[in-house]
């Protein structure tokens, strides 16, 4: 079995970090103008 | 309470969720035998891009629904729907060259998947990029209502690309015609992070819609 496990954690850091973060921007987003 | 506070507690639970997902994936789901563990970064990649092409799909139904009826909660929700798909696009664009690094052998590779995929994303940049440049509201729905049609256009081609065209990129192994190629277990872990990627967007979309309805009662007219 190839050893790749490396790649997978860091896809899934990736993923977790932009979906994570986006989270965040739009928590902290003012709905005024 | 708001559409975007509303947003906001679908997100945490759809994080949580993705949590759930991830544990799934990575503890009680079997190894794939030829790709290894390299092959578990398809439960985010295919999700991520399911939610990018939902998102621009959605956007392309606004965008008709706002030129027929010059509602401007269609251009709003497109508006919500393009940011927030840039997001997950980015998602699919950064796991699959970390997952074709070790199978292919390359990071990237110009053929009709990915190049198309390309595009989505910066069709996704190039529609708030167009809103950002247009100042009178009538006019901004207008243009970024045609750019939003012509994402939707280009939706086919991406799905259809590894038929059309010669192409390393994997065959659809849920959205086909015949059964899903998966034993169940992966099966289900992907359908559970399907389901998940998709709650993610209604959350995200709500904050974002609500936000700028917001904005828009905020400084009047409601447009």
């Amino acid at each position: 079995m190839p050893q790749n496990g490396g790649y997978m954690v860091a896809a899934y850091i990736a993923a977790a970090a932009i979906l994570v973060g986006y989270a965040v921007v739009l928590a902290r987003r003012k709905p005024g103008p | 309470m708001t559409i975007a506070q509303r947003g906001r507690w679908v997100s945490l639970v759809a994080l949580i969720f993705l949590a759930g997902v991830y544990v799934r994936a990575l503890v009680f789901t079997p190894e794939e035998r030829t790709q290894g563990l390299a092959q578990k970064i398809f439960y985010v990649h295919v999700p991520a891009a399911w939610s990018a092409m939902l998102a621009m799909g959605l956007v392309g139904l606004a965008s008709i629904l706002f030129l027929m009826m010059k509602d401007y909660r269609y251009d709003r929700f497109a508006a919500a729907s393009a940011e927030v798909g840039t997001a997950f696009s980015l998602v699919m664009l950064t796991t699959g060259p970390i997952w074709a690094k070790p199978v292919w052998g390359t990071w990237w590779t110009w053929d009709a998947r990915l190049t198309l995929t390309l595009f989505l994303f910066f069709l996704f940049v190039g529609y708030q990029l167009l809103r950002g440049a247009v100042n009178e509201t009538s006019l901004r729905a207008r243009y970024s209502a045609v750019l939003g049609i012509c994402g939707l256009v280009l939706l086919p081609f991406i799905h259809l690309s590894v038929y059309l065209f010669r192409t390393l990129h994997p065959m659809p192994i849920v959205l086909k015609p015949s059964a899903p190629s998966l034993p169940p277990s992966m099966l289900i872990t992907l359908l559970s992070s399907f389901a998940v990627f998709t709650l993610l967007y209604i959350g995200f979309v709500m904050q974002v819609y609500g936000a700028a309805a917001a904005r828009d009662a905020a400084v009047g007219g409601g447009r």
